[in-house]
């Protein structure tokens, strides 16, 4: 099954974004300038749901979880060789308030599950 | 589950402050649980743009940081529904709008999830697809995972502009 989603960004009818402000976006200018037609895939983190463009242009390899054989992004990367992390993916807080049992609060990349009175 | 849209029509993404309720009402739309345990796939977000002058605008998708109070129930030219005419009625429907008595306050939190979705409104059009299990998801009705925001920017530089847009989501 296909992994990646997909982003298309239509600047062929359109001035497209200046050269400094494509690069504060995390664009390349070529990439969204005026007649540009931008298509990247995009990959979202297995532990925070966050959605990540894939960027072509990237030579640093891509985090890795190998408990859930899955892509995370940079900072669940960071956040994962911190001494008081639990691994929990982000389908499994889903699940845990799913459930009813719990409620969140915190961040996606931290997650705090707070159990929920009983009715 | 079935398949729902949302679609905003003519609204001016006016830009604002990340970590702050939004000023006004009509310039972003935003997306709610239904309730503590509903879950909601968004799978497509889609802009158009209809400025009519160049207008780079800092367009994200964020979640909440706060949640809005008392929510405006949907007017036209916006929409929310089924994508198949014979989808049976939520008990608890997601909740969209683009109004409410005290605005959502899109996070500015570094380690929250925001997708980018910088573009021109001057005709640029902009769309993200989700592949299967890839999608953006939001859970339950409370902050943060309860409830996405699309919106403009101002720290990001963002400029002030009109466009159409719609989410696709499915609600569990």
């Amino acid at each position: 099954m296909k992994k990646e989603g997909e982003v298309m960004i239509d600047h062929r009818a359109s001035p497209g974004i200046p050269a400094d402000m494509a690069e504060k976006f995390g664009f390349h200018p070529d990439q969204v300038k005026e007649g540009a037609l931008f298509e990247a895939a995009t990959m979202t983190c297995w532990h925070c749901g966050r959605v990540v463009i894939r960027n072509p242009l990237r030579e640093r390899a891509r985090p890795h979880c190998y408990q859930c054989n899955q892509y995370i992004c940079d900072i669940c990367d960071g956040v994962r060789r911190q001494p008081d992390y639990v691994h929990r993916p982000w389908k499994a807080v889903v699940d845990l308030v799913q459930s009813g049992k719990f409620t969140m609060a915190g961040t996606s990349v931290n997650p705090v599950l707070i159990p929920r009175k009983e009715d | 589950m079935a398949k729902w849209s949302f679609k905003s029509a003519g609204l001016t993404f006016t830009a604002a402050n990340a970590g702050a309720a939004i000023g006004s009402a009509s310039t972003y739309m935003a997306l709610k649980g239904g309730s503590t345990t509903q879950v909601i796939d968004l799978l497509e977000v889609s802009i158009s743009g209809k400025a009519t002058a160049s207008t780079v605008a800092a367009l994200e998708l964020a979640r909440a940081s706060t949640l809005e109070t008392t929510p405006t129930a949907l007017a036209a030219p916006h929409s929310a529904g089924p994508m198949h005419p014979a989808t049976a009625a939520l008990a608890a429907p997601p909740v969209p709008f683009v109004a409410a008595a005290t605005q959502p306050t899109p996070s500015n939190v570094v380690t929250d999830a925001k997708l980018n979705l910088a573009m021109n409104l001057f005709g640029g059009i902009y769309r993200w697809n989700a592949s299967p299990t890839q999608q953006w998801t939001i859970v339950g009705n409370t902050a943060p995972g309860g409830e996405s925001v699309l919106w403009n920017n101002l720290l990001a530089g963002g400029s002030s502009g009109l466009a159409d847009a719609h989410f696709e989501y499915e609600p569990f």
